[in-house]
Formats: structure tokens, C-alpha cells, sequence
């Protein structure tokens, strides 16, 4: 056991460490039954629907989603199981409760999620609310 | 169903009620339960031995298929009378109910009593004993000052209990009226009533006469508002409300005397502000919207920058004030904590922390209160140095301060203050938008998405409100929390804080009590409702419908005690089990709830459920020209989970 979490260990941290410059890696699995995974498996409760929540993960760069087998490793060792790595409030994602290939679709459906971020000057809401800020004078 | 009674259908301010048709579904009610009641009696008992069951005359008569006994000669000037006087006298506002037999007296007397009659105090129709409390909760955090719930001998003090125990842990002055009627329903009294939440009620008194009776109402009233504050209790026996109160006259209200720190202390503490060459006040939670106004007196006379927590409480320094920010330079020579640390001096008021001793009968600890500035700072993240602490009220030590400031204060001195004043302003300014940009381009990902994002609720909102005299009361911590960082909390009332003690089912009752206080004062109330706070106690909608209350509810609907989800799945997570069951117990699906649909039941203008964030503007700008004509509005929005 203590074997396999050293060798998962090293795995992380030789593809985190090289994350910053490494190609990301082609998607394998089916997005469509991913989007399915990840809502049954809760990923949604963090992460949002789409990627954007209390944890954002997409497009946010994170080395973890570099390519599909830091994800499955990161997956595989969270820290409440092997606690070599830094505690989240991620939970662990054995195999026997998620195949390398529910992993494998979740993963291209975390790929697939559109960037969804427009441009503040865009958005009216959003402007109102800064030029607002700069004219309003404090009143009692 | 015990405590409902047909008897007095008749009210002419309502016509709509059919008299006759009502009479005769109460009729056939009573008949029903006089089957049931016999069949039962054929059956063997179901109740224990030792417990009193009401009695077939006892349930007859608080079903209203029974009068009441008529007293052998009319009352002129019943007890309950003076207590409500007495209440009028204090100016206490609202008095929110769930109607029961053991204070019908004084139910009777707000109804009747006075010129005009149910105003000062108003009665307030709550559909339950949580509600209730809950509204005297929103309305005490608003308005700095107590509001009254009644409450049922045992059963409502039981179903209230757990909002009393909110208030507690926020320190909430409140009072609560518990009426007793001994001899009538045995289940429905007790000798020591208050016991049962004396743990969690900062003092209560079961006065044994009528004059006992006003004179603890005085106290309760002063002891809510005096620190601690917080919740206090008088038990009300239905003889006193119902006796001949001949000639005594109510005495007249003493206020609370609530003492700051002694003149000494005060020229000391101004001294020290005028050496300093850049004094800070930090700031926290005042008692009242005065000590907020005296607060910023203090900081316009010294010409001290001053942090403030009005994102996260009530009664906060106001957030856009010039001086409010982290000033021009933030190398503090001397810090003046006002309900809050300081590495130099802090004022800071007793909290309810310092009832355990004495009133934690039931032994119940308290573990997440904490001590100092009426339990609002979190162990373990308070990163300054901590200085002295005075155990005394800030806000009733400002004035004394300021009169010392004003006494040694010289021109010199105050046009150095008045340089520093501009230079404060300047800076504070651009911190400010500085943050607000930051927090505009993190708020906005995710700005198209459907459901809604629980930022963009926010951010909609902001441009509505921002020039409206609004109150945020519903808490925000599990809705992201997005007000603290795009908008301006000005008014001490702008935001209530949280629940007190994380306990579900408050929000929509604490929304109803902010909006009472709102309604004739010219404001409205927000509310984004998570959806599993609301279904504890929905009916609320109803009071605000009923009271024209000007409360716009915004709902959070993620379909789901979202944290919860989060914590069984982590669990699972964590036991290696997998994480395709935390669903179980933890959302609100198949079917799901149609909150508009509750709404209309309740008599509230609703729209919804919207799921198209382009359509939530619009929504949103009905809803509030619809609060601003006095009318409550629910938009039920489908959100992002978080």
C-alpha cells in the first residue's frame, strides 16, 4: 500500500512540476456520459454544474487537469486516504467506487466545459455597478 | 389543532368570511371529533398513566365547540389591559403571535384596548411559534431594540424554542410573553414555565400579581436591552390578565441605565487619540443605530480611519463612509477597538457568554459561543495583537470620549485632523473600487450559466437597490455571500448577519420581523432565501402577505441542503465507498418544490422558477417596484449550487 502511494506520489509530483510547460493531454473518454458521472457523483456540489463554484476548475490551468492520468492519479489519492499529499475538502475516489473509465469520461467532460467569463465592459450589470462606485457620494 | 378555536369567526374588518357557512364547518368538526372521541373512549388508552390527557370538556372547549366560562360579572379594567399599556409605554411596536388560550387575555386587550386599538403594539399573525421569534429577531437586530413574540403555555414555548436559542446566540434583545393558564389544559402549564428555556434566555420572571406583573415587564424590557442582551421571558398567568385591575395605575417606564467607561478612563482614552499622529478605530457590532452615529462622531472629530464588520452584522460602522477603510497610511499609532479587538485598547460589552454560569441549567455549554463583543469573533482568527479590554458598552462610552476630545481639542489640532481626514478619504476611495474590481471579475464567471449563478442574484440586485433605503436579512453564508463584496452596507441595518446559530428555518421569519420594522419607515427588505431554510417554517409568507410587508424574496434554489450533500459525499468519499449515494436525504428533488407556486398559496405575487439568467433582471426589477409599493414578491430563481 505504502508502495503505491509513494509511486502515486512521485507520478503527482513529476507531472505537477512539469505542468507549467507540458502539452495537455488528449481526451479519451466520452464527455456526453461524463457530464451524467459528474453530476451522479456530486461533482457538482464544488464545482458547479459547469465548472464555476465554491471550487472552480474550469479553465482555471490547475496542474491536476493537465492530462488524464494526473487526474486519475489525483483522484486516487486524495488526502484523507493518503495523507502525502496537501488536505482538501476533496473526497477519495477509489477505483472499485470510479473506474479508470468513468474517470476517463468525467475527464473529457471537465475538458469540454466552454470558458464562461465575458468581458466586464460587456456586460451592463457589471459596469453600472464599478462606474456607480465611483461617482456615488457617501450619504447617511 | 388544540390551539385553533371557531368560537369568534366574526371580524368586521373581514367581511369575506361567509359567518354562516364557517359556523356550520366548525359544527360539523366538533360532531367529527365527538366520534372520534368516542371511539376512542372504546379503545385502550394510549396515553402513560402519569401524564394529565385533556379532558373531552377541556379539548371541546380549545377547539371553540365550547365557550369559555362567562365571569359573574364584567371586567372593566382587566389586568391584561395595563399590560399592554405598559407595553405601548415602552414603544414596543409588534407583538407576533401564534394564537393560544393561556394569553387571550392580552390578545384581547391589543385587539381592544387603547386609541387606536392594535396599534403600539400591533398584533402580528404568525402560522408558528419558530415564526414568531424568528420576526422579533429580525426586527431586534434591525432596529437595535426589542420587539415582543407570545407564546403558548409549554407547546409554543417548545416550538419556539429553537429560535429563542438563535436570538440568544446573537444577542438579540427580545421579549417573550409565555401565557399559563393553570387548570385549564394540565399539558399546557407548568410551575416553573420558563425552565424550559432558561438556558438560553438571558432573565425571566413569573410574577405573582398584577403590579409584579408591570414591573417585571419593565425589567424584561430593560434587561433585553442592557449588555448582554439578549432574549428575556415573563410567564403570564391567565388570572392576571383577566383580574380587575380597580384603580392601580400603571407606573411610569424607567429606561435602562447602561453605564460606559468613567470620565477618567475617557480623557485618558482621548488623549491618547489626539497625541496619536494616525489613531484607528476598529469597529464592530454597536448596541443600537446611536452608537453607530456616535461612532462616526468619534471618527470625524479625530480624524481616525476605522475598519467596520457592516458586511457582516447589523449595527456596523457604515462601510462607504470616507473614513471607513484601511486609511492612508496603516501604520496605526494608536487603535481604539469599539466592540472589537485592538492591539492598544479595546471597549467591549458583556455578550451572553457571560450568562453560562447562571442561566445554563440544562448544562448545555454553549461550545460554539465565544466570548467578547456579544459573540462575534471567531477563535483562531483573530491575527492581531490583543491590548487591553475594558469590560464596558462602547456605545455608551463614545459620548463621554468625545465630550473629553472636545474639551482638549485646539485649532492646530483640528486642522492637522482635517489634512488627515482628506487624505483618509482618498485612499479609502481606492481601496475600495480597487476590491470592487477584483471582486467584478471573480463574481462574474459563470455570469450565462443556467441555473443561475448565485453571484449574478447579487449582481443583479445591486444596481435596483443602490439607491433605495433596503435591509439585507437573510443570511448570505451559504449563498456565497456576495453583497460583502459588491455592495455598500451604510445603514446599521443594511445586513443582519446570520442565523446565530446555524440552525436552519430562520431566515424567511427573521426577513418577515426586518420587514415589519421596514414597513412606515420607507425601506424594504431583501431576502435570498436558500430553499431549505424555507420549508422549515414557509408559513411566514403568509404574515407578510397578510401585513402588507415589503419583503422581496429572491429564492436560492439549489434544490438541496447543499452543505449537507457536501458532507455525506466527502464522507463517503472517505470511507471508499463512492460518491453516487450523498444525494440520499440531502436534496429536495423528484419532485421537485414550485416555490411560486407556495407563494401564491400564501397570498404573495410570485414569478418563477427561472433557470434563464437573462431573464432575471427583469424579474427582479418587478419584484422590487413591487416591494416599494408595500407588496411582498418571491422570485423563485434555480441556482448553481453554491
Amino acid at each position: 500500500m505504502r508502495k503505491q502511494l509513494i509511486s502515486t506520489l512521485a507520478l503527482l509530483l513529476g507531472f505537477a512540476a512539469t505542468a507549467v510547460t507540458a502539452q495537455t493531454g488528449p481526451v479519451n473518454g466520452n464527455a456526453e456520459s461524463g457530464a451524467q458521472l459528474y453530476f451522479d457523483h456530486g461533482c457538482h456540489g464544488c464545482h458547479g454544474y459547469s465548472g464555476y463554484g465554491r471550487k472552480d476548475l474550469n479553465n482555471t490551468g490547475s496542474p491536476w487537469l493537465m492530462n488524464e492520468e494526473i487526474f486519475r492519479a489525483f483522484l486516487r489519492a486524495r488526502a484523507d486516504v493518503a495523507p502525502l499529499l496537501p488536505s482538501t475538502d476533496m473526497p477519495n475516489y477509489p477505483a472499485n467506487a470510479l473506474s479508470d473509465a468513468m474517470v476517463s469520461d468525467i475527464y473529457a467532460y471537465v475538458r469540454s466545459m466552454p470558458a464562461n467569463q465575458p468581458e466586464t465592459q460587456d456586460v451592463p450589470t457589471l459596469r453600472t455597478i464599478l462606474e456607480a462606485a465611483e461617482q456615488r457620494q457617501y450619504r447617511p | 389543532m388544540s390551539k385553533k378555536r371557531a368560537d369568534r369567526p366574526t371580524d368586521p374588518a373581514t367581511p369575506k368570511v361567509d359567518r354562516r357557512n364557517f359556523l356550520k364547518g366548525a359544527a360539523t368538526g366538533a360532531a367529527a371529533l365527538a366520534v372520534s372521541r368516542s371511539a376512542e373512549a372504546q379503545s385502550p388508552s394510549a396515553y402513560n398513566a402519569s401524564l394529565s390527557a385533556p379532558s373531552y370538556q377541556q379539548i371541546q372547549r380549545d377547539t371553540g365547540s365550547l365557550a369559555p366560562p362567562t365571569p359573574d360579572r364584567t371586567v372593566v379594567r382587566p389586568g391584561s389591559d395595563l399590560m399592554v399599556q405598559a407595553l405601548r409605554d415602552m414603544g414596543i411596536e409588534f407583538v407576533a403571535s401564534n394564537n393560544g388560550s393561556s394569553f387571550e387575555g392580552i390578545q384581547e386587550s391589543i385587539a381592544n384596548y387603547g386609541t387606536p386599538p392594535n396599534h403600539m403594539p400591533e398584533y402580528i399573525t404568525a402560522l408558528h411559534e419558530e415564526s414568531s421569534v424568528d420576526m422579533a429577531n429580525g426586527y431586534g437586530k434591525s432596529e437595535g431594540r426589542p420587539m415582543a413574540a407570545m407564546l403558548h403555555g409549554t407547546i409554543g414555548i417548545q416550538h419556539a424554542s429553537m429560535s429563542i436559542y438563535q436570538a440568544y446566540c446573537s444577542g438579540t434583545p427580545m421579549m417573550l410573553i409565555v401565557g399559563r393558564d393553570d387548570g385549564f389544559i394540565q399539558a399546557h402549564t407548568a410551575d416553573d414555565m420558563a425552565a424550559m428555556c432558561r438556558s438560553f434566555t438571558k432573565w425571566d420572571a413569573q410574577p405573582k400579581t398584577l403590579p409584579e406583573c408591570i414591573d417585571a415587564l419593565h425589567e424584561a424590557y430593560r434587561q433585553a436591552v442592557t449588555p448582554p442582551t439578549g432574549p428575556t421571558l415573563i410567564v403570564v398567568d391567565m388570572e392576571l390578565q383577566k383580574e380587575e385591575a380597580r384603580d392601580f395605575v400603571v407606573p411610569p417606564f424607567r429606561p435602562a441605565v447602561i453605564e460606559g467607561v468613567d470620565n477618567t478612563t475617557a480623557r485618558d482614552i482621548a488623549q491618547r487619540l489626539l497625541n496619536a499622529s494616525n489613531p484607528r478605530l476598529n469597529t464592530g457590532m454597536f448596541r443600537t443605530p446611536e452608537g453607530v452615529e456616535a461612532a462616526v462622531r468619534l471618527a470625524e472629530l479625530i480624524g481616525a480611519s476605522a475598519s467596520t464588520n457592516a458586511m457582516q452584522l447589523s449595527m456596523g460602522f457604515p462601510q462607504r463612509h470616507p473614513l471607513c477603510g484601511p486609511g492612508a497610511d496603516t501604520a496605526y499609532d494608536y487603535a481604539l477597538g469599539l466592540e472589537a479587538g485592538s492591539p492598544d485598547l479595546s471597549l467591549q460589552r458583556l455578550s451572553v457568554k457571560s450568562l453560562e454560569a447562571e442561566r445554563d441549567v440544562m448544562g448545555v455549554g454553549f461550545g460554539s459561543m465565544r466570548p467578547g463583543n456579544g459573540n462575534r469573533v471567531r477563535p483562531g482568527r483573530q491575527t492581531q495583537e490583543q491590548g487591553t479590554v475594558l469590560t464596558v458598552d462602547a456605545e455608551a462610552s463614545i459620548p463621554v470620549i468625545i465630550a473629553e476630545l472636545s474639551r482638549l481639542m485646539t485649532p492646530a489640532k483640528q486642522r492637522e485632523i482635517e489634512q488627515r481626514k482628506t487624505r483618509h478619504a482618498s485612499a479609502n476611495q481606492e481601496a475600495f473600487l480597487t476590491n470592487l474590481r477584483a471582486a467584478v471579475e471573480e463574481k462574474k464567471k459563470g455570469w450565462d450559466l443556467s441555473p443561475v449563478s448565485t453571484a449574478r442574484i447579487y449582481a443583479e440586485l445591486w444596481p435596483l437597490i443602490m439607491n433605495e433605503d433596503w435591509c439585507l436579512a437573510s443570511p448570505s453564508g451559504f449563498s456565497g455571500g456576495h453583497h460583502r463584496q459588491l455592495w455598500e452596507h451604510n445603514k446599521p441595518y443594511s445586513f443582519l448577519g446570520d442565523q446565530g446559530a446555524a440552525g436552519m428555518g430562520y431566515g424567511l421569519g427573521a426577513c418577515t420581523g426586518a420587514a415589519l420594522a421596514a414597513r412606515g419607515r420607507g425601506r424594504f427588505v431583501v431576502n435570498v432565501q436558500t430553499d431549505g431554510d424555507f420549508n422549515y417554517a414557509p408559513g411566514a409568507l403568509w404574515t407578510a402577505a397578510h401585513h402588507e410587508l415589503p419583503m422581496l424574496t429572491v429564492m436560492h434554489n439549489n434544490r438541496a441542503w447543499h452543505q449537507e450533500f457536501m458532507f455525506v459525499q466527502y464522507l463517503a468519499g472517505v470511507r471508499g465507498r463512492g460518491t453516487d449515494r450523498g444525494h440520499i436525504g440531502t436534496v429536495l428533488r423528484d419532485p421537485f418544490i414550485d416555490y411560486s407556486k407556495m407563494a401564491d398559496a400564501y397570498g404573495v405575487q410570485s414569478e418563477g422558477p427561472i433557470e434563464d439568467p437573462t431573464l432575471l433582471a427583469a424579474a427582479l426589477e418587478r419584484g422590487v417596484e413591487s416591494v416599494k409599493t408595500g407588496k411582498p414578491y418571491l422570485i423563485d430563481v434555480v441556482t448553481q449550487p453554491r
